[in-house]
């Protein structure tokens, strides 16, 4: 049935409105903010150009939270795809409880993630941490590991906690597509001899295209804009390993009071993003534009 | 032989999945019902040894919890009503109604996600402020339908993909209008997916902390997250307090998740991203 073509904005139209009011008119205040020299909220400052965009390009510490950002979103997607595979593939097979399995996988998810916080505070924790406990009972330590005192060590933990509250997630919908895959091809390639390998590289990656391309593209910026969970265990630090640019962002903004620093950087940094998604979609969305 | 190796397979992961998605909920929930010596003590116990209520006793009558509770409970819903509606008829707009540049809106509805929170948090703050709108529960609302919406949208389209074109035809060769559709044919027929949606927005806004951290500063607005993350900052750890907080404060979205996670999941895995 044909409608008037007019139609369908009509509909879209209020949540349009309601992201223009949350998302663009920010931005502008923000662009606008990273002109003028404002230190503290409710302050008036003096216009200045371009001179907080090249104090930043000036300063180590951008180019530090850049990497820091950039090895972040690298790790995340690494540890990420490896738990969210193993849980899709597993909860793909039939045994006893996969429906309970199914459901309450992503328990890791719907918790807050303040939640996420404390666990993983108390689990890690030097004195009287169940995973150090363990690790010594067992002895493959002989000392508990202040898992957040070295760079390394807090970097990494943050990575697995992280991972730990998407992966399942992320598997939930990976699971989807594979329950869409033919059993068919499976069983075909069965009779082939196939290995499990080959299984998984020639037929079940190759079928789940479309949904790694959105989930690449939102996934990779999700791990990107984590915030509360890096902020609310290591503030960024031991000496800034954890400070990614989001972290960089609110602390410039929240406890060095530098507004306007903050905004440019927020420019930046949403320049970066949109850049990455243009590419992305440009490049890995080629095959997408038939459906 | 192959049968055996097959079952190892599956045993062996699920081992490793129950232990790192499951057991650290279980280990978290029966330390809140410990004494304070065990929690803390140098050798963690698995299986606990002593039994006590005092830590949710103290959380739930000697500090604000029920207060933030309650901001987190409205909150959450608020957002979640607001983003449901919104994104049901934006989504059967994009669905059903191509229309010039729907594409467009698609697209840039995913690459919201692009601009981090953090960089909105700036700016939102002087606009609220300026209108006179920090410190409100609309603040709070604002942000948490912005960041569910996009995905709801995605969500939901797929959903609406599923119910065959012919049942709205028929309506409308019986002079059904277009809203008597939407609300007598197309929303109760995608309900599992306005279930799941719905589930989805309320888990972003009742875990959200960063805007609520920065947007709210009276202590009876604040939300759980922020309460219990001043908890978290302190120097000494009242560890029995935090987890017994940390069990109240995931209690409502499990109690939400028992009776509609069912919806959500299949949301995910079944109707969905196809």
């Amino acid at each position: 049935m044909n409608y008037q073509n007019k139609e369908g904005w009509f509909y879209v139209m209020p949540l349009l409105f309601w992201l223009a009011l949350s998302i663009c008119i920010p931005l502008y205040i923000a662009i606008e903010l990273s002109f003028f020299d404002i230190k503290i909220i409710g302050t008036e400052g003096k216009f200045v150009g371009f001179k907080n965009y090249i104090k930043i390009f000036n300063s180590t510490n951008f180019f530090k939270a850049l990497s820091n950002s950039a090895l972040w979103v690298l790790a995340n997607a690494i540890t990420q795809t490896f738990f969210a595979f193993l849980i899709a593939l597993t909860l793909n097979k039939n045994f006893k409880g996969v429906k309970i399995a199914t459901n309450w996988i992503i328990l890791s998810f719907i918790i807050p993630t303040v939640v996420i916080v404390v666990i993983w505070k108390l689990m890690l924790s030097s004195s009287s941490g169940i995973v150090n406990s363990l690790l010594i009972q067992i002895q493959i330590i002989d000392k508990p590991i202040g898992f957040f005192s070295s760079s390394t060590g807090a970097f990494l933990s943050l990575v697995l906690i992280n991972s730990w509250r998407w992966s399942p997630f992320l598997a939930l919908i990976i699971l989807s597509g594979l329950k869409s895959i033919n059993q068919e091809i499976y069983d075909a390639s069965k009779l082939d001899g196939a290995s499990f390998f080959s299984e998984f590289f020639y037929i079940t990656l190759p079928q789940l295209k479309g949904i790694l391309f959105v989930l690449g593209l939102v996934g990779t910026l999700l791990s990107f804009n984590v915030f509360d969970i890096i902020w609310l265990i290591t503030k960024g630090g031991p000496s800034s390993a954890t400070t990614t640019l989001p972290l960089l962002i609110y602390e410039t903004a929240f406890t060095k009071f530098r507004l306007s620093q903050a905004a440019a950087l927020s420019v930046i940094t949403s320049c970066i993003l949109l850049t990455f998604s243009i590419i992305f979609i440009k490049v890995m969305g080629k095959e997408d534009e038939a459906d | 032989m192959k049968q055996i190796k097959k079952y190892f397979l599956l045993y062996s992961s699920l081992g490793i999945i129950f232990i790192i998605f499951f057991f650290p909920f279980f280990w978290i929930i029966t330390s809140a019902f410990k004494i304070p010596q065990e929690i803390i003590q140098r050798h963690s116990t698995i299986i606990p040894r002593s039994f006590t209520l005092e830590h949710f006793h103290k959380i739930l009558f000697s500090s604000d919890f029920l207060i933030y509770l309650k901001n987190s409970l409205i909150v959450s819903f608020s957002s979640m009503i607001i983003a449901v509606i919104l994104s049901m008829l934006a989504a059967y707009g994009l669905h059903k109604l191509k229309f010039y540049g729907n594409k467009y809106v698609e697209r840039s509805l995913l690459i919201t996600y692009a601009f981090p929170g953090v960089i909105l948090l700036i700016p939102m703050y002087l606009m609220l402020g300026k209108i006179g709108l920090l410190n409100s529960y609309f603040a709070l609302i604002l942000i948490n339908v912005t960041f569910s919406t996009p995905f709801a949208v995605w969500m939901l389209k797929a959903f609406f993909k599923t119910i065959p074109s012919e049942i709205e035809e028929a309506a409308a060769i019986d002079g059904a209008s277009r809203i008597t559709i939407l609300f007598q044919i197309i929303f109760p027929l995608a309900l599992p997916g306005i279930a799941s949606v719905s589930i989805f927005c309320f888990i972003i806004s009742w875990t959200e902390y960063m805007f609520a951290s920065i947007m709210i500063n009276s202590n009876d607005l604040k939300t759980l997250p922020v309460g219990l993350a001043s908890i978290v900052g302190q120097y000494q750890i009242d560890w029995g307090f935090l987890l017994a907080g940390a069990t109240l404060a995931s209690l409502p979205v499990i109690i939400l998740f028992l009776f509609v996670g069912k919806y959500f999941v299949s949301g995910l895995t079944d109707g969905a991203i196809k």
